[in-house]
């Protein structure tokens, strides 16, 4: 329904810069996460679209029209916050219909909206009821039917599951999905949970001291991570220091191969995916390190398995349930795929079994 | 609220006089201090109240002869008295108008603005509370006489406010800290103007200590016999200073058991009234400011 153009923006608290020169466009009907650890930036990003925070410089538009002007009652967004953060002195009803009656709508109009509403978010019959009479997930719910039935061009919400528990956690993030799906509704979505936002963005923004540092659909950011910032933040990654020469790169006691002519000689970080360790019969030639199994733990489908390479430290691998392993086996493992990081620059990628 | 609070089914008192047959086998200590506490807290409370029916009580008698009503009529018919309760009624409700006028937007800057010497502040609402109230008064009287407001109405209603000035300043205060601040954004999110946020959201949340705080202010005021005292004699006489001079002057015990039985009446009410509204936490939320 409306698109959002983030424009050089940035915020200062004194001496701190807070978010330092953001730009980025959220299409319509996009739904896109902004995915940081906490003092990244990412809420007070949030509050300056929402209008609690002014801007330091830059603009905020909204289908190409500056709303930064406007204070936070005139903007066309809404928010749902992380903290539960309905009227405890109003009924449900009351808490959703509050906006609506500011808009001068007629009685019936409102009184539509607001069912609708309530059962968009799978409450029906809850209007009689006081805040304190809902569960935590019941009360997010109805903040963000309030901020629903607004109609906002764009939907802003601020972690509004991190207080709730795992398991309603992943349900109402399905049902948010859905809901937003079904509304074709632009939002906005802060969180510092990578699951929550791979699980639920178009795109993710992942910040990091006040800058982007990447955007990207999430596949990419998890397949391609631009910079060891996101490479270490998004999933399970291994980190390994190696040094380059002769067009290799040599980490522990093994060398690993490097596309010529892409890394200059010197210092790299090798960013290595559990999964693209895989595990070869102990008679394979070339790039096998020799393992001792650490820890075995059973997450379900699948294990995740800590590992000891001599000269190279712990490892973390994945590996299928079929297969056997136990606590001081030793293993072979090579690697499959990994990202070579230098210098600060987007990283080269090499793939064994492409070759 | 009132989901918080369990309800007084007839099982209360079951379970009162089990825990209370329970604590004094284990406890024989504390079965004496409640005893001795409650012949201290309810043994005045009873010769008084004895004291205000009783017609004739004579030494060595647990209670009156006679009971009746007759110094009843006898009390209300003093003019000094008729003319002492309404205007008793009337100051309390100015002082305490006035104190919310001047403390509660003052409660409210200290709960949301930063300003340099803001705990320092705060914290000198305290001083009238800290020191012998007899020593602050006389020096004030002092002032007072300077100014020509000794035994004048205006005179007491300052020295009532100076009171007044910790309560209606302290409980609102904790009042207005305990709203969260997203509450209010929330409000403003939805497009409300932040008048309109103030008087539906803010103000409700607050309501019920802003109530308690002027209840109690009402009921301190109403009252407070030193400062009347010291400042409003000879001319302005209040029902506490009243009933004062009727203990120690008058040879009748009943009229000042019976004004200080009219007394403790409405006090009582309100004073139940403001511990229901003050069971919402503010006190506790609060008082760390």
């Amino acid at each position: 329904m409306a698109t959002l153009d983030i424009v050089h923006l940035s915020k200062r608290f004194g001496s701190v810069t807070a978010v330092k020169d953001v730009g980025f466009t959220v299409n319509d009907s996009e739904f896109m996460c902004i995915l940081g650890p906490s003092g990244c930036g990412k809420s007070t990003l949030l509050r300056m679209i929402a209008g609690f925070e002014e801007l330091s410089a830059g603009d905020i538009q909204i289908d190409h029209e500056s709303i930064a002007a406007l204070p936070a009652n005139k903007r066309p967004t809404a928010m749902v916050f992380q903290k539960y953060t309905l009227w405890p002195h109003m009924t449900v009803h009351d808490n959703i219909a509050f906006g609506l009656g500011l808009r001068q709508l007629s009685r019936e109009v409102i009184e539509r909206k607001v069912k609708e509403s309530l059962a968009l978010v799978g409450l029906s019959g809850y209007e009689a009821r006081y805040p304190a009479q809902l569960s935590g997930g019941q009360q997010q719910r109805v903040a963000l039917a309030r901020a629903i039935v607004l109609e906002p061009k764009i939907l802003l919400l601020d972690e509004p599951f991190s207080s709730l528990d795992a398991i309603l956690r992943v349900r109402l993030r399905e049902e948010l999905k859905r809901i937003q799906r079904r509304l074709k509704i632009t939002a906005i979505f802060v969180t510092h949970d990578q699951e929550e936002a791979l699980s639920l963005a178009d795109r993710i923004a992942v910040m990091s001291g006040g800058e982007i540092e990447q955007l990207d659909h999430p596949s990419t950011i998890y397949s391609n991570p631009q910079s060891l910032f996101v490479a270490d933040f998004i999933g399970a990654m291994n980190l390994l220091k190696g040094v380059v020469q002769d067009g290799t790169v040599r980490v522990g006691e093994k060398q690993l191969a490097v596309p010529s002519g892409k890394v200059s000689n010197g210092e790299v970080t090798v960013a290595l995916r559990p999964e693209d360790l895989v595990l070869v019969p102990d008679t394979q030639i070339g790039t096998v390190w020799k393992a001792k199994i650490d820890q075995v733990m059973d997450l379900g489908h699948y294990r995740k398995v800590l590992v000891d390479v001599p000269q190279l430290g712990d490892l973390k691998i994945f590996i299928s349930k079929a297969v056997n392993l136990n606590e001081g086996e030793t293993i072979s493992l090579a690697p499959t795929r990994y990202l070579i990081y230098q210098n600060g620059n987007p990283p080269v990628e090499v793939n064994q079994q492409a070759q | 609220m009132s989901t918080l609070n369990p309800p007084l089914t007839s099982g209360f008192w079951e379970r009162s006089r089990h825990s209370f047959v329970s604590m004094m086998k284990r406890d024989g200590f504390g079965l004496l201090a409640l005893v001795v506490l409650g012949l201290v807290i309810l043994g005045p409370l009873y010769s008084v109240v004895l004291w205000a029916f009783a017609e004739r009580w004579k030494y060595p008698s647990l209670v009156p002869t006679q009971f009746g009503f007759s110094f009843w009529s006898e009390t209300f018919s003093r003019a000094d008295i008729v003319a002492a309760l309404p205007f008793s009624i009337v100051l309390a409700l100015t002082v305490t108008l006035l104190s919310a006028i001047i403390c509660l937007p003052a409660s409210y800057a200290f709960a949301r603005m930063r300003f340099r010497g803001r705990q320092l502040l705060l914290l000198s609402f305290l001083a009238t509370n800290a020191f012998p109230r007899f020593g602050l008064y006389v020096s004030i009287a002092v002032i007072f006489f300077r100014l020509n407001l000794i035994g004048t109405v205006p005179g007491v209603i300052l020295i009532q406010l100076v009171n007044t000035l910790l309560l209606m300043i302290w409980i609102p205060t904790a009042a207005f800290q305990g709203v969260d601040r997203s509450l209010e954004e929330a409000a403003l999110d939805v497009g409300a103007s932040q008048l309109r946020v103030f008087i539906q959201i803010t103000l409700p949340m607050v309501m019920p200590a802003l109530s308690a705080a002027v209840l109690l202010t009402f009921v301190n005021t109403f009252y407070e016999a030193q400062g009347a005292l010291i400042i409003g004699l000879p001319r302005v006489v209040t029902m506490p200073v009243l009933m004062y001079s009727l203990i120690n002057s008058q040879l009748v015990t009943q009229y000042g058991a019976i004004v200080s039985f009219v007394l403790w009446l409405p006090s009582l009410l309100l004073l139940l009234v403001a511990q229901r509204l003050l069971r919402g936490g503010y006190l506790t939320a609060g008082f760390g400011v």
